[in-house]
């Protein structure tokens, strides 16, 4: 080995730091990337998107089944084979073909009426996502300084990289950047994830507990879970416990930082809130939870009079 | 001994290939070995590959190559002989439905078959420690990991014509991947990614996307995505390609780029290696085992830093050296005349009882 000779992962890390920080001196137009994206999706079929109505659409347009047989060819001879055979079975093809497209628009009609039903029982029950939605729009009073001091503490001398799940404009995600630490963020919403861009902070753009299960097994040194903790719905909650708890190194952290339930959404509206799926735990109830997912050293901290954070340590297997 | 091997379809690709390779090296082992396949492509008509109804007589072992659900994998449940399930890739089907129904559908098929197979077989050898998870859960009682079996030595065709576009000018940055148009594989990062390195880095590059499945709805696609962004003049769907046709795009390629999503093993690597072409790859499934350390590798996509990387390759003369340098020893690492006696051992191995 030589001299100059590179380390091809620092090589990648700097690459990558160099890429954020051209993104906050703002070389990279805001939205270039999105609109990629967008772009793309804009002529991907709607069966790769979760667009119900679209999708059933293309369904409808491909009912009907075409019975007439091409019998184009470069050959001559084959040419006329084919057309012979068309004549002679063109019936059948026709028959088959009817059959198919009645069965096609059967099921086409059964799933449209099924996706009636679909949204009237939404009606009735609330329609899950659309609340989800409504919650990650609600403007949670946040001071990420309040619990800067204890996550910051907690994560100290954590083995591996550390994912602050939606971490908003970043600023919780910066001191911890700024003490050495290797984390990155994940934030759902991309026009408040610009903020954090700005600041030439590595973060995801995507739902917090979809990255989460796409990480590898054992992959993170420390977690933080922010903002969904607050207002999903308890059984999702729990997947996230199990999820952090697989996705955590034995020995990682793991740190909630929550609002305490009496002061959330204190400055949203009465109807924004209601709409929200879930409420934030009371303390005691990580208490109760984490030790189950092989959590240990559970600890609450106060974090002013409005909020809190949990930290626990992933016990060795 | 006898070892027959059986495919799906024999066709040109990493699969065909391997399957051919496999046979050369039992056969060089001393053993007696053929090829049964349900299809077999004109093009490799001249092969020497048997078609399925034409099996007869006992072996001492069959190795079936798993790749897809096919009737040959029934047919090889219905045989007596120790089985050997050679597992190469089962696409996961988050990345083909809504694109490739038939696909989807040859998916779901081939997961229920090797888990038949898994309950008859003596043995899975997979390609990648990857695949071999897939072999695992599938309920093998017994795994191996054997990489894919490449003859380094029939990469060294002349390479015919440069590719076009062919570049007019010697500072033009050409940008390669070769593999099947396919949602996995995730052509329209690579073509996202090329058009930040034109934006922010050179206006000139072109990009050529070697490989098949040019008549599929993603290839559709991805073709509406390129006209949109105005980059029909700089990127090249060529299809599938001769040999010579291969060699050129290799030799005028300036980095190789790999944003797949899923990759059982991913042979281009190796051939990329072996033309010395440096390697930007995003690091999903088995990309980071095969590639090691003979590329930059990155666990993010996002276009403008793949196209930074590219950058920093192409630009820095010493770095491209040492990718290069680490690829040619990678790569030999893969030859055959490493892998086929293991592939042969764990082969025959099958037919010992345990």
């Amino acid at each position: 080995m030589t001299d100059d000779h590179v380390d091809i992962h620092k090589l990648a890390a700097e690459i990558e730091a160099e890429v954020r920080a051209r993104r906050a001196a703002g070389e990279y137009p805001p939205g270039f990337e999105r609109e990629l994206d967008r772009m793309f999706d804009r002529f991907a079929p709607p069966e790769v998107s979760n667009d119900f109505e679209a999708a059933l659409e293309r369904s409808e347009d491909l009912v009907i089944v075409d019975p007439v047989i091409p019998v184009a060819s470069r050959s001559p001879v084959l040419g006329a084979v084919k057309r012979v055979m068309s004549k002679l079975l063109g019936w059948y093809h026709v028959w088959l073909a009817q059959q198919i497209s009645a069965l096609a628009t059967a099921i086409n009609t059964a799933l449209r009426l099924l996706g009636g039903r679909v949204v009237d029982l939404e009606h009735v029950t609330g329609d899950i996502a659309r609340a989800r939605g409504v919650g990650a729009r609600i403007p949670a009073r946040r001071d990420d300084g309040a619990w800067q001091t204890s996550v910051t503490n907690a994560l100290q001398g954590c083995a591996g990289r550390i994912a602050v799940v939606e971490c908003g404009d970043g600023v919780l995600l910066d001191a911890l950047v700024s003490t050495g630490l290797d984390a990155y963020g994940v934030e759902p919403r991309a026009s408040v994830a610009d903020a954090a861009l700005a600041r030439g902070l590595e973060v995801r753009i995507d739902d917090g507990a979809a990255h989460l299960h796409a990480v590898g097994a054992a992959a993170l040194g420390g977690l933080v879970l922010r903002g969904l903790v607050e207002r999903a719905p308890l059984g999702e909650l729990l997947l996230l416990v199990d999820a952090a708890a697989a996705k955590l190194v034995p020995g990682g952290r793991l740190v909630v930082c929550s609002l305490r339930r009496e002061s959330w959404g204190r400055d949203a509206t009465a109807a924004e809130a209601d709409l929200v799926a879930g409420r934030p735990l009371h303390p005691d109830t990580w208490n109760a939870v984490l030790p189950e997912q092989g959590f240990v050293d559970i600890q609450v901290h106060a974090a002013g009079a409005d909020a809190y954070v949990v930290t626990a340590t992933r016990a060795d297997e | 001994m006898i070892v027959h091997q059986f495919a799906p379809t024999l066709e040109p690709g990493a699969v065909g290939a391997h399957t051919l390779v496999a046979r050369d090296v039992l056969r060089a082992a001393g053993h007696t070995s053929e090829i049964y396949a349900s299809e077999i492509d004109p093009a490799w008509a001249d092969r020497g590959v048997h078609l399925l109804r034409d099996a007869r007589g006992r072996a001492d072992v069959i190795v079936y190559q798993m790749a897809i659900g096919s009737v040959v994998a029934d047919a090889v449940l219905a045989r007596e002989e120790p089985i050997v399930v050679n597992h190469h890739n089962l696409t996961p089907m988050r990345y083909i439905a809504g694109w490739q129904p038939v696909a989807a559908y040859g998916v779901t098929w081939g997961r229920g078959q090797l888990r038949e197979l898994a309950a008859q077989a003596r043995l899975g050898v997979a390609v990648s420690s990857y695949n071999e998870h897939d072999l695992i859960e599938a309920g093998f009682p017994r795994t191996t990991v054997v990489p894919v079996l490449v003859d380094l030595a029939s990469l060294d065709v002349e390479p015919g014509p440069a590719p076009a576009p062919a570049p007019a000018r010697t500072d033009v940055v050409n940008w390669l991947f070769v593999g099947r148009l396919a949602p996995n594989k995730a052509q329209h990062d690579i073509v996202k990614a090329f058009a930040a390195y034109r934006r922010f880095h050179n206006a000139d590059a072109r990009l050529h996307l070697v490989g098949g499945g040019r008549e599929d709805g993603y290839a559709h696609t991805l073709q509406r995505f390129i006209h949109a962004l105005g980059l029909d003049d700089a990127v090249t769907l060529a299809g599938g390609v001769s040999p010579s046709e291969l060699a050129a795009y290799y030799r005028a390629a300036d980095v190789f780029v790999v944003c797949s999503e899923h990759e059982g093993f991913c042979v281009p690597l190796l051939e990329a290696m072996h033309h010395r072409v440096p390697i930007v790859a995003f690091s999903a499934a088995a990309v980071p085992e095969t590639l090691g350390e003979a590329g930059l590798l990155f666990d993010v996509k996002d276009p403008c830093t793949i196209a930074a990387a590219v950058d920093r390759v192409v630009g820095d003369a010493a770095l491209r050296r040492q990718l290069v340098d680490a690829g040619a020893r990678r790569v030999h690492d893969f030859d055959v005349s490493h892998t086929g006696p293991a592939f042969v051992e764990a082969v025959t191995s099958a037919a010992r009882p345990a």
